[in-house]
Parts: C-alpha cells; sequence; structure tokens
C-alpha cells in the first residue's frame, strides 16, 4: 500500500517498538540517494526528556512508517547517529527554501515540503512550493510531481517544464500526477 | 463480559463467605492476549492482587476465590502488567502499521478462561487474537492477524 505524506509532518512522529513503548521521537530525516529517498531518521527524546539523542534509526529498521507513529521491532534496532547519517551522502534533503526552476528558465517557486510516497521504500515524489506568479495559482502552496531523477543544488532544482501541467492542489490525486508526469517524460502518454 | 461492567465486580471468599475486596483494575498479558490478575480495593489486608489463576470463578455478580489469603502483593510479571500506566481502558491503540486506531473505550473478556476477546474503541472493535503488544504508550494490534 502506497501512502502519501508530508516530511514536516513526519518530525516528531513518536517512536513506538511492538511492546507498545514510545522510545524517542523522529528529530530529522536523512535522505539518501540525492535526495531521492529516505535513508534514515535521526531521533529525540520524548516529553520532559525531548532534546536530540546520539541515536538514528535506518530505513531498513523500520517495521512501518504511519500517519500516526514510526513503528519499529524493539529498541535494539535504534543506532547511532553516526551509523545512520554515514551511509547517506552527505546531502540531508536540506532543500527547504530553495528556489524551483523549469529548464525554460521559469521560476515556479521555494520548497515548503518534501512529500513522500511510503511503500517498503520511502521516495520524494515531490514538493510542496509556494508558487511563483508564473504558475497561476495565486502564489498558493502548490505540489509540483518530480522526475526519478533531478538535478538539484544547493542554489536551485531544475525541473522539465513538462512539470506545470501536473501541479496539484493538495495530496489526494497527487500520486497520479505524478506517476502521468513520469510516464510523459519517459517518452509514454498520449501527448 | 466487559470491563466496564466487571469493574467494582465485588469479591468474595467462598470459605467464610464474606467480602473480601472490590475490582479495581485488570491487568491483560499481552503475550497470551488474556486477563493475568486483578487489582483490587478495599481489601482486608496490605495485599492487593489477585493472580487469574488463583480464582475459583469469575461470576456474573461476583468473583470468587477460596480463601482471602490468595489476594496477595504484586511482584514481577503481574505487577507491571497491573500498573497504572499499563492499563487497557483508555490506552491509544496503534496498528503495526502505525495507525492510531482510537482510544479503548472497553473490553470484551470470556469469564470462564479471561481471553480478551474483543478491544473496543470509539472507531473500531478489534479482536482479541490481533494484539501485538501492550506498553506504557499504546496497544498495538495487528489487524490481519486471525
Amino acid at each position: 500500500m502506497s501512502v502519501l505524506m508530508r516530511a514536516t509532518e513526519v518530525i516528531r512522529r513518536p517512536v513506538v517498538t511492538m511492546a507498545g513503548e514510545a522510545v524517542a521521537q523522529v528529530k530529522d530525516i536523512v535522505y539518501e540517494g540525492d535526495g531521492g529517498h529516505v535513508g534514515g531518521f535521526t531521533l529525540a527524546g520524548r516529553g520532559m526528556f525531548a532534546g536530540p539523542l546520539k541515536v538514528g534509526l535506518a530505513w531498513e529498521s523500520v517495521s512501518a512508517l504511519g500517519s500516526d507513529a514510526l513503528m519499529i521491532r524493539d529498541e535494539e534496532v535504534v543506532e547511532s547517529i553516526e551509523q545512520v547519517v554515514s551511509r547517506s551522502a552527505a546531502r540531508r534533503g536540506d532543500v527547504l527554501g530553495s528556489r524551483v526552476m523549469t529548464d525554460d528558465g521559469t521560476e515556479l517557486g521555494t520548497i515548503t515540503d518534501v512529500i513522500l510516497d511510503v511503500t517498503e521504500v520511502a521516495d520524494v515524489i515531490g514538493y510542496e512550493i509556494d508558487s511563483s506568479p508564473a504558475l497561476g495559482k495565486d502564489g498558493r502552496r502548490v505540489l509540483i510531481p518530480l522526475p526519478d531523477t533531478l538535478s538539484i543544488s544547493g542554489e536551485a532544482l531544475m525541473l522539465p517544464s513538462a512539470a506545470t501541467e501536473f501541479v496539484s492542489d493538495d495530496l489526494a490525486g497527487f500520486g497520479a500526477a505524478v506517476q502521468e508526469f513520469r510516464t510523459r517524460l519517459a517518452g509514454g502518454g498520449a501527448t | 463480559m466487559r470491563f466496564s461492567e466487571a469493574k467494582n465486580h465485588r469479591v468474595m471468599s467462598v470459605g467464610d463467605a464474606t467480602t473480601v475486596g472490590r475490582v479495581r483494575r485488570f491487568g491483560v498479558d499481552p503475550a497470551t492476549a488474556s486477563i493475568a490478575g486483578l487489582k483490587l480495593r478495599k481489601t482486608p489486608g496490605e495485599g492487593d492482587t489477585l493472580a487469574w489463576s488463583d480464582l475459583e470463578a469469575f461470576g456474573r455478580d461476583a468473583v470468587t476465590i477460596g480463601s482471602a489469603d490468595r489476594i496477595t502483593r504484586a511482584s514481577g510479571h503481574l505487577e507491571r502488567l497491573l500498573a497504572k500506566d499499563h492499563a487497557v481502558l483508555g490506552k491509544r491503540v496503534l496498528s503495526v502499521a502505525g495507525v492510531d486506531l482510537g482510544a479503548v473505550q472497553d473490553v470484551d473478556f470470556d469469564m470462564a478462561s479471561g481471553a480478551v476477546l474483543t478491544v473496543i474503541t470509539d472507531r473500531h472493535e478489534i479482536p482479541g487474537t490481533s494484539i501485538v503488544g501492550l506498553g506504557t504508550y499504546a496497544l498495538v494490534v495487528d489487524p490481519a492477524r486471525p
């Protein structure tokens, strides 16, 4: 089953063992493969002892990332933070605030959130952006699909201009829009 | 019978036909999905714990035990299951997929065996056989488990 979620909603989500104990909360998402998918998480304490912990979770150790909790088998799967972060590329998907440009030179807006498609893996399939006037969305926040591979730097994210045709206003239907967009890029589809 | 009906049930000693306490709380063992013991109030001595295996019967109107000396002080595994932070009523229910299924409003159990038959939340009725774990944070269930 595939579930779409915003990365910012995953932050502070409780980490719960199958025995029903909340052992931590998600502090940050660690991205792998040039920010294309989630490699793991850094953790923070919960409640009175909230604060960054020196531990993390590799994606392989996550039993399920649900809408209300991140489930793990038991505390044993928690690793040192170095192990989790070192396995991923240096960039941690710090894309919030980056500009999104199309390859025909139009600025679409700035990134406010990362959209994840969670199955057995958690793929980055799109971004939520504060739209520029070029998108004609009255500056609203919209969702923009990503191709399978993308060109990104600390400065900007470059997208094929066709991405503007697959903009969504909310998560409902966005998964289908991403599929259509990627099919189009692959040379398939009717148009 | 439901926890809501069984709470405050009179506990009676068969030996001398006296009331020796009232049911205060249920300790559910997630490994067996059944009641492992009862926490009592208004007991004559310092003990306030009854293991399910020490019951004569869990009846419609009262719990019966052989004599008051069956009531002990909680220790070990049972003490943890009977602790307030493990109480099932009001507990958040999480699926193994990490989805909140509501808070436990009541539990239906088998009076003969103590087995949890159904966990009732504000949104779902979950078979006791789905129980995977019970901790201070949540009751974890696997709805795919028969």
